[in-house]
């Protein structure tokens, strides 16, 4: 796998650079794909204080990492220097020496990295004067002490290099040796083309990093670099978010929102910008309203579901061992009881005979969330009634069936309208009854506006992160894909909704999402193929919510 | 003397990170219950061994589990020919005959199980035996000692304020770089070169905390691939054994903490 050559993608493995990088130096610096034109063996890293750009692809795993502690090196060793008035070869022969410092200094904590970076090292002793070649054989003498070049220059330079190795710890001594060094070059008839010039050996960084410019020093490449465009800073709503009511303090409802039921901010959530690659902080407010009662829903109209889905429910097993003591029979004497039956005889009574005990697994460790999908599409036509009444009927033949055996489960159902207000309609909390006014709540849904999932889920999370249960379980019911009316691109709440499910999944929370429509490829997308239960009939979901709930506990 | 099997023989070897042995010989002297707090594998446990040694105090351990019951701490009835003899439980061997008590992993024991030991754990210093119809005051060098790992408790499992506040308290953390490496040179065996370039393993490990990892490589892990590379193991390996693969599950991190390895020697 690792130094194969053939052609590896930064996205396959920017999880594992990400944990290697953070686990040499302990920072975590975001890798951004390094865009550019041109020949792709000619890129090279760069990196600033905020982000370190690496080549979409690559030929090794290794060239990754060495690129990757290289710039590490960098960022825990080299401060940047002003560029202002410096020749261009004085830069470029100060980098390279100051590439070899922080390495040496990283070496002397690391010693292995000296195998991760070696391979790269490839140059050859040889009569070529060319600038590029002697810079390059120069990064091989001041990296490997045991390489013999020949040329004088390359040898003064390592010479004076290992002379005093004390003094690596000083970033001066690279300006001072580099400018000797630039120096002795600039006298010599070498020609360099410092614009064209480029650092080798591969995994080194171009050296932008190192040097403070006033003005860029050459038009960057990253202008026609789109991820500029949406850096998060300048984002509209920034403004609002830091007068934004914080979390669980009351504050007037939107004027978007407009609705006689009690609305409550409850809290903000980040989303997700998968372009730059980041959460913009605190930019979903989840307002919490209390659905409007409605006549109960009858009871479900086919006592025999409703008998088989009990039953199902019931023989899911999710549960801890436990102890029962004082049993008729079991697999040992309990101690206590016999003692207590003994005495008892000796006493003259008659003795509890039940002096066994034994271990079963009954209580169900487990809570359940069930999460629907009340937004405006879920009032098309299915079946006898609307997507909704679906919904309807089968979370409460579902919610019947956990409430009789005792599982841990809430009730709620959202829709969004715009960013600021996520409604989340909580029908029956985890330590509410499922009694009639839960199920007047679940009957008074009606389905409006959009569906912004990923607000929804974390919101869920939120609220299933406390729950002291062995297994959590967020049960989605939902008829589309992620949308909302401030997001024209559709891509961007589809992967805020993938990066909630997988935050979820972090926590130790089961995120399943039973899909009545939409595209499937979008449904995988955001839970993983194997949590996505796709119900081609709508009107089969009674039958179905609770074989899932079943299968997923069981 | 009863309690002779649970008197510490040889020196446990304890290095400290700091006052913590002035503190708990203070905190003794007075029997003050304290509470030992660290990640896993950091020397709690160590540290109490080594303070009885110190003191010449017995010790009487119990690591605690959810199914620990009040019975299994204080004592129970038990069946012989002739009729029931009462047994007394760890805790109770404790109070009776004056040795530290330590209780790890405390919060692991269910709330009604921690109760048994508020009327130790305050002025009273006495254990009600209610089965044997005794009220137990405790021997004058008995002390309650608990610890537990703040780092994974869940919000099911946390200690009682009740509890919490009956103790005074010692934190533990993973001791700097010179120590933990002198540390693990002595309990290893192996040179100090090599401790400290397994100690850079383990600062690999803890800076992808909160990163991947729940915690990073203990000094007791760390403790483990030293003796490894003792045994002959080439350094990667041992490493590889006693730290990576006990860590993660996680192929991308197993991998990453891997390479980490591999830069450290």
């Amino acid at each position: 796998m690792d130094g194969v050559d053939g052609n590896i993608t930064l996205a396959d493995v920017e999880r594992r650079l990400r944990a290697y990088g953070t686990a040499l130096w302990g920072v975590d610096p975001p890798l951004r794909p390094l865009v550019g034109e041109g020949d792709p063996a000619a890129l090279r890293p760069r990196f600033d204080a905020d982000l370190v750009r690496l080549p979409v692809v690559w030929p090794s795993l290794d060239l990754y990492r060495a690129a990757l502690a290289h710039v590490g090196a960098h960022r825990m060793f080299s401060r940047p220097w002003p560029a202002k008035g410096l020749k261009p070869l004085l830069i470029i022969v100060v980098s390279l020496v100051e590439d070899a410092r922080v390495e040496h200094l990283a070496m002397r904590r690391l010693p292995g990295l000296r195998r991760l970076w070696a391979p790269f090292h490839r140059v050859e002793p040889s009569p070529s004067l060319m600038a590029a070649d002697l810079l390059e054989r120069l990064a091989r003498a001041l990296f490997d002490a045991g390489y013999r070049d020949g040329n004088a220059w390359v040898d003064k330079g390592q010479r004076l290099f290992f002379e005093r190795p004390e003094r690596w710890d000083d970033p001066e001594f690279s300006l001072r040796l580099g400018g000797d060094l630039a120096g002795d070059l600039g006298k010599t008839r070498v020609q360099i083309n410092a614009r064209g010039h480029r650092v080798d050996p591969a995994y080194r960084d171009d050296n932008g990093g190192l040097w403070l410019h006033d003005t860029p020093p050459e038009p960057p490449r990253d202008t026609d670099d789109p991820l500029e465009a949406v850096r998060p800073e300048p984002m509209e709503g920034e403004g609002t978010r830091r007068t934004g009511p914080p979390q669980g303090s009351p504050s007037p409802p939107p004027l978007a929102v407009a609705e006689n039921t009690a609305l409550r901010p409850v809290a903000r959530h980040p989303e997700w910008d998968h372009r730059i690659g980041l959460h913009r902080p605190d930019f979903v407010q989840v307002i919490e309203a209390v659905p409007e009662h409605a006549p109960p829903l009858s009871t479900p109209a086919d006592a025999r579901l409703a008998q088989r889905v009990r039953a199902l429910v019931r023989h899911a097993v999710v549960a801890r061992p436990e102890r029962l003591r004082r049993q008729r029979e079991g697999d040992a004497l309990d101690l206590d009881a016999c003692i207590a039956a003994s005495a008892a005889r000796r006493h003259g009574h008659v003795p509890d005979l039940r002096v066994y005990r034994r271990v079963r697994r009954r209580g169900r460790d487990l809570s359940v969330l069930l999460l629907l999908d009340a937004s405006q599409s879920t009032n098309d036509p299915a079946g006898d009634g609307t997507v909704l009444d679906l919904e309807r009927r089968s979370a409460d033949l579902l919610a019947g069936a956990l409430a009789a055996v005792g599982d841990r489960f809430a009730l709620a159902a959202f829709r969004s309208d715009g960013r600021e207000a996520v409604h989340w309609l909580p029908v029956k909390r985890f330590d509410d009854a499922y009694d009639a006014a839960a199920r007047g709540r679940l009957a008074g849904l009606d389905g409006r506006w959009s569906t912004r999932m990923g607000a929804a889920i974390r919101h869920a999370g939120a609220t299933l992160a406390t729950q002291p249960t062995l297994r959590r379980l967020l049960l989605l019911v939902t008829d589309g894909e992620p949308s909302d009316i401030d997001c024209p691109d559709p891509r961007h709440l589809v992967e805020d909704a993938r990066k909630a499910v997988r935050e979820l999944a972090g926590r130790g929370i089961d995120v399943v999402c039973v899909a009545l429509g939409g595209d499937p490829r979008t449904h995988h997308r955001i839970f993983g193929r194997r949590n996505v239960l796709p119900v081609d009939r709508v009107e089969r979901l009674p039958e179905i919510l609770p074989a899932v709930y079943v299968r997923l506990t069981g | 003397m009863a309690l002779h099997s649970y008197r510490i023989a040889r020196e446990p070897y304890y290095r400290p990170a700091g006052d913590e042995i002035a503190l708990f010989e203070a905190a003794h002297a007075d029997r003050l219950p304290v509470m030992l707090k660290g990640p896993t594998g950091c020397g709690k446990t160590r540290f109490i061994e080594h303070m009885a040694w110190r003191l010449g105090r017995p010790l009487i351990t119990v690591a605690c589990n959810e199914d620990l019951t009040a019975a299994d701490l204080v004592g129970r009835y038990l069946l012989e020919a002739e009729g029931t003899v009462w047994q007394d439980g760890p805790l109770t061997l404790a109070v009776r005959h004056g040795a530290i008590c330590y209780l790890d992993e405390v919060v692991e024991a269910r709330a009604d199980t921690t109760v048994v030991i508020h009327p130790l754990a305050d002025d009273r210093r006495a254990l009600p035996l209610d089965k044997r119809n005794e009220l137990l005051t405790a021997h004058p060098d008995f002390q309650l000692v608990v610890a537990y790992n703040p780092g994974y408790q869940s919000v099911a499992k946390d200690l009682k304020e009740s509890t919490k506040q009956r103790f005074a308290a010692l934190e533990f953390g993973y001791p700097t770089a010179a120590t933990e490496a002198a540390i693990v040179a002595h309990e290893a065996g192996i040179e100090p070169a090599m401790a400290r370039r397994v100690v850079a393993v383990a600062e690999r490990s803890r800076n992808l905390r909160g990163r991947g990892l729940e915690e990073g490589a203990s000094t007791r892990m760390l403790v483990h691939a030293g003796r490894l590379i003792a045994r002959g193991v080439a350094p990667e390996a041992a490493c590889r054994m006693a730290i990576v693969l006990p860590l993660t599950d996680d192929p991308d991190l197993r991998d990453a903490l891997a390479a980490a390895v591999g830069a450290c020697f």
